[in-house]
């Protein structure tokens, strides 16, 4: 097995604002996107020679991915132009496979033992794992080692078995895509045509974002893998306890204090007397100014952050520039995405590009569009649609 | 201005030839060739594409060779005139950049010693040179060939049966990269990376003979080593990643090699600084060619308006024919390739009359950098396509970053500007997220024939920048203007046909604008206008692409983010060979 086919044209829509201008794969976790992770998980199993299947936003994943080099591996690249289905992506590489493929999600962050787990088997199989709450993915039940069929999110789950995405195919696939458009379909079609497929479990990194605020359940799991390094310069004074790895060109001001896992980009201004608490990852071109501090939060490229801030629990997507002593305390709220509503404990979830004022205070759960503006001393709650100007 | 390329080793020289050509054709496209001994002399020429030239060649296992890509200077693109050239025997072959000022009495003396020369090229007196001076030392007649030539050259010379390959360089580039058990040699870093990440780049006066396991330079005849560089470039910023175009490419990287610049810029770019002394203020001169002298043309804005400095401005081109030079301390000199001949002649000129000169270049070990005092590098990356764009915007930066650090802005402004600086990332990447409204706005620019850019301001050298994109990447006739000249003569071609494109920013330059705008809409021109406030616009223009509102000293890197998209949109609807213009070359290495 050389060869892998990566989805990565979803959107991923109850993730808006953040997959309003990128798809689900560009989410950034830990300073790099979910696909990196999938990208590099392949390189490591020596599956270096890649098919990306884009298609929403797809100049995003050409930006960052180039051809793939940078990350171990050839990358081709072929578009989808209608997001209908996982099948109908796969079906989008028919003639450009090899024999035998794996085939993945783009968009479900995971580590080289994902992949060895389903290398070390014969293709045609599924890789599945064990889930406390199936019912929102696709439910495997099993004959022996053998799939009898996935239903997708089912009401009452036959088993707690859930179906990863992750699949190792021979090419005898692309003859059954005629009428289905989701790869679980075309399974249960082949099976009943009497197509065996092996499960294989896997107990290794397999994690899925969802929700706006599964962004920060991702980031805190995997920064506790990435190990301390220093690059940029720190001035004295600083504490660095934990693992804290900062990249090159960043200047970590006077006093400040920084507790790991937290991870720190390329060309970031932190501090004066700044404090930096697990678990956080701060993107590249960062500014965070004096006493401030951050908790929990995932802060991506370009984010202006004023003296006297506090934030936890939040996610602040690129080219933000917030004016000082910004609060976006944490607590427990209810939160509306898609009709659902749901519990949670989160400070504000902030879209690209949005310009807030001084003193502006978020309640917890704070939705916030792209590009927003907000006045000075403005207290905000709730839904704010992309765009929003409040004054 | 042409690709040249060598090589020498175990594999078949043909494969490595052909793709490292390909790699070099933004140097030029107008005809290529290449050369092989295998044992005999082979030769494959043409005024054709390299993908072409791939097809005509034959499948000879030579390991040895050379190969050329043209951009005519001497001679019109044809068989005829493409490298390699031959010596009278077709013994010796020769791959030539640069340009012989001497060739004709070269020639006319060749012709009398008895030498059958057959092609119109400047290029071709070489071969002939090295087969007078041959008596079975190789380097020795290349070296005693080069004395009689007055000009530039990067030169690769190869003799029939041989497995060596003669070089010299003057004043053109030239670089060799290193392998296993084979070298290559190139004009430029890109046509070597998917072989060696090790290079060598020559001096002017070095000569040198490569073999496959054996790489010696001379300088003057003694023995010299030179430095081996690890490349920064990676094989794969060369190649498109997904777009249909290099240039698209470049235009979305934008954004990141802005940021990769900011976090360079926050550890390398000091040394810069220190030369604003705020006591003594000093005199600059700008000098540049081509969009780099648009850049130059908004630093000068931003130095004299927030520096305070007198700042003189000249295309290199032009500057070279000024009988006496100006005095000024500092001498900044633009030029992503580091190789253009202008510039380069003008910093000669500079160094010479005691101007300290400080090269802003993309390229590392370029002869810019060699010639300067001092050189600050953007880091934009390669850039292949022939119109610049992520270059121009690095440069940008490069200028507002010594404008924001200089000791002679007070410490708020300068804090303040910081932060606007780091804000551009963002901003460039939400004109990016809406180009869909660019694309229409371009759709419509596609279908005319001639239009005009105008701009008041910091925004004047945009709308040159503009015109000069539409000119260049979609063959549309294009002017850039300072609105207020338009009255002063190009009014009288205004019209239905001919459609105006306003860049507005919002600062003194905003109610002029918009009285400039009336005038023209007047005459019945359709008029577009790029703005971040299109209060007051919608009423009088025809169609207005609204960007995000920024400081307006800043507002340049947007308008030129904007007026990019609308020129390789344009094209694109028109048909036109985006990354490969006609007649153009990527870094103009002749005069």
């Amino acid at each position: 097995m050389k060869q892998a086919v990566i989805l990565a044209a979803g959107e991923g829509r109850r993730l808006r604002p953040f997959t309003t201008n990128k798809p689900k794969a560009m989410i950034y976790i830990a300073g790099k996107p979910i696909i990196q992770y999938v990208l590099e998980s392949l390189a490591n199993n020596g599956i270096r020679d890649i098919i990306l299947i884009v298609g929403y936003r797809r100049e995003q994943v050409f930006d960052y991915i180039g051809d793939g080099k940078q990350f171990g591996v050839q990358v081709q690249y072929i578009t989808q132009t209608r997001q209908l289905g996982s099948g109908h992506a796969l079906g989008c590489a028919k003639g450009a496979t090899d024999d035998e493929f794996l085939v993945l999600p783009g968009d479900k962050l995971i580590t080289p033992e994902t992949i060895a787990d389903i290398l070390a088997v014969s293709s045609m199989s599924v890789l599945i794992r064990r889930e406390e709450n199936p019912s929102r993915y696709g439910v495997v039940t099993l004959e022996g080692n053998r799939i009898a069929r996935i239903t997708e999110k089912p009401a009452h789950p036959e088993s707690n078995l859930i179906n990863t995405g992750i699949y190792s195919f021979t090419r005898e696939i692309f003859n059954f895509m005629n009428s289905k458009l989701d790869i679980p379909d075309i399974l249960n079609e082949m099976i009943e045509k009497g197509f065996a497929f092996r499960a294989v479990e896997t107990e290794a990194t397999w994690l899925d974002v969802v929700y706006p605020w599964d962004i920060l359940n991702l980031n805190a799991a995997i920064l506790h893998e990435i190990p301390g390094s220093q690059n940029g310069t720190i001035e004295t004074g600083v504490t660095l306890k934990g693992q804290v790895s900062i990249g090159k060109g960043t200047i970590i001001h006077a006093n400040s204090y920084i507790l790991g896992p937290v991870v720190i980009g390329n060309g970031c201004v932190i501090g004066p007397d700044t404090c930096i608490l697990p678990a956080t990852s701060i993107a590249n071109n960062v500014v965070i100014a004096p006493f401030t501090e951050i908790r929990n939060s995932v802060i991506c490229d370009d984010v202006h952050i004023g003296s006297g801030s506090g934030i936890e629990d939040s996610v602040i997507d690129k080219g933000c520039h917030i004016g000082g002593h910004f609060y976006a305390c944490s607590e427990e709220t209810e939160v509306k995405v898609d009709e659902e509503h749901h519990m949670v404990k989160i400070g504000v979830m902030l879209g690209e590009g949005c310009r807030i004022g001084s003193g502006v205070v978020a309640q917890p759960g704070v939705i916030a569009g792209n590009y927003c503006q907000i006045k000075s001393f403005k207290n905000i709650n709730g839904i704010i649609p992309d765009k929003s100007l409040v004054v | 201005m042409c690709g040249i390329a060598g090589y020498t080793g175990r594999r078949k020289a043909r494969d490595i030839l052909l793709n490292s050509l390909r790699r070099l054709e933004y140097r030029g496209y107008d005809s290529c060739g290449i050369a092989i001994t295998n044992p005999g002399m082979f030769v494959f020429k043409d005024s054709v594409r390299v993908s072409d030239l791939a097809e005509l060649l034959p499948q000879l296992p030579g390991r040895t060779g050379i190969g050329h890509t043209r951009w005519a200077t001497h001679g019109v693109p044809n068989q005829k005139n493409a490298h390699p050239h031959t010596d009278c025997s077709g013994h010796i072959a020769v791959v030539h950049n640069g340009i012989i000022l001497n060739y004709q009495d070269i020639k006319e003396e060749l012709i009398r010693e008895g030498h059958l020369l057959t092609s119109e090229t400047d290029s071709e007196v070489i071969a002939h040179l090295v087969e007078k001076y041959y008596q079975n030392d190789f380097l020795g007649a290349v070296t005693r060939a080069i004395k009689d030539i007055k000009g530039s050259y990067a030169l690769v010379v190869m003799m029939e049966g041989k497995h060596e390959l003669v070089i010299a360089r003057q004043e053109s580039p030239l670089v060799i990269g290193i392998g296993d058990r084979e070298n290559f040699i190139a004009s430029d870093v890109p046509a070597l990376l998917d072989y060696t990440s090790r290079v060598i780049y020559l001096d002017d006066g070095d000569t040198g003979i490569v073999t496959p396991d054996e790489i010696r330079i001379f300088h003057n005849e003694n023995p010299v080593q030179r430095e081996v560089l690890q490349t920064i470039w990676s094989i794969e910023q060369a190649q498109k990643g997904g777009y249909e175009h290099f240039l698209l490419k470049e235009i979305h990287e934008q954004p990141k090699v802005l940021r990769d610049t900011i976090s360079e810029y926050m550890v390398s770019a000091e040394p810069a600084f220190g030369l604003f002394d705020p006591i003594r203020k000093p005199s600059i001169i700008l000098l540049a060619c081509g969009s780099s002298y648009h850049a130059a043309l908004i630093g000068k804005y931003i130095w004299e308006n927030l520096l305070g400095l007198p700042v003189r401005i000249d295309l290199a081109s032009e500057f070279n024919y000024l009988a006496k030079i100006p005095s000024a301390d500092y001498g900044f000199c633009l030029t992503q390739s580091g190789e253009t001949q202008d510039t380069l002649k003008a910093m000669k000129r500079l160094k010479q009359a005691g101007v300290k000169v400080i090269a802003i270049t993309n390229t590392v070990a370029s002869t810019a950098s060699k010639i300067a005092d001092l050189t600050l590098y953007t880091f934009a990356g390669p850039e292949i396509s022939v119109a610049a764009t992520k270059t121009f915007t690095c440069q940008l930066l490069a200028l507002y970053w010594i404008a924001a650090n200089s000791p002679l802005l007070d410490t708020l402004k300068s804090q303040n500007m910081m932060m606007l600086i780091r804000q551009l990332p963002g901003f460039l990447q939400e004109v990016l997220n809406y180009k869909e409204r660019i694309m229409e706005i371009a759709d419509l620019i596609g279908s005319y024939e001639n239009i005009f850019y105008i701009g008041r301001g910091i925004n004047y050298p945009v709308a040159m920048e503009g015109a000069l994109k539409l000119k260049e990447v979609a063959y549309i006739h294009s002017e850039g203007y300072a609105a207020g000249e338009i009255k002063h003569g190009p009014l009288a071609l205004v019209g239905a046909k001919t459609p105006v494109f306003a860049l507005v920013a919002n600062d003194n330059t905003r109610d002029a604008m918009l009285t400039s705008i009336k005038e023209i809409k007047s005459r019945g021109a359709p008029v577009l206008a790029i703005s971040s406030d299109s209060r007051d616009l919608e009423d009088i223009v025809d169609a207005v692409i609204t960007i995000p509102s920024v400081d307006a000293i800043f507002s340049p890197f947007l308008n030129t983010l904007v007026v990019q998209l609308v020129a390789y949109y344009a094209a694109r609807k028109r048909g036109c060979p985006i990354d490969f213009p006609r007649n153009l070359a990527k870094s103009v290495t002749v005069e």
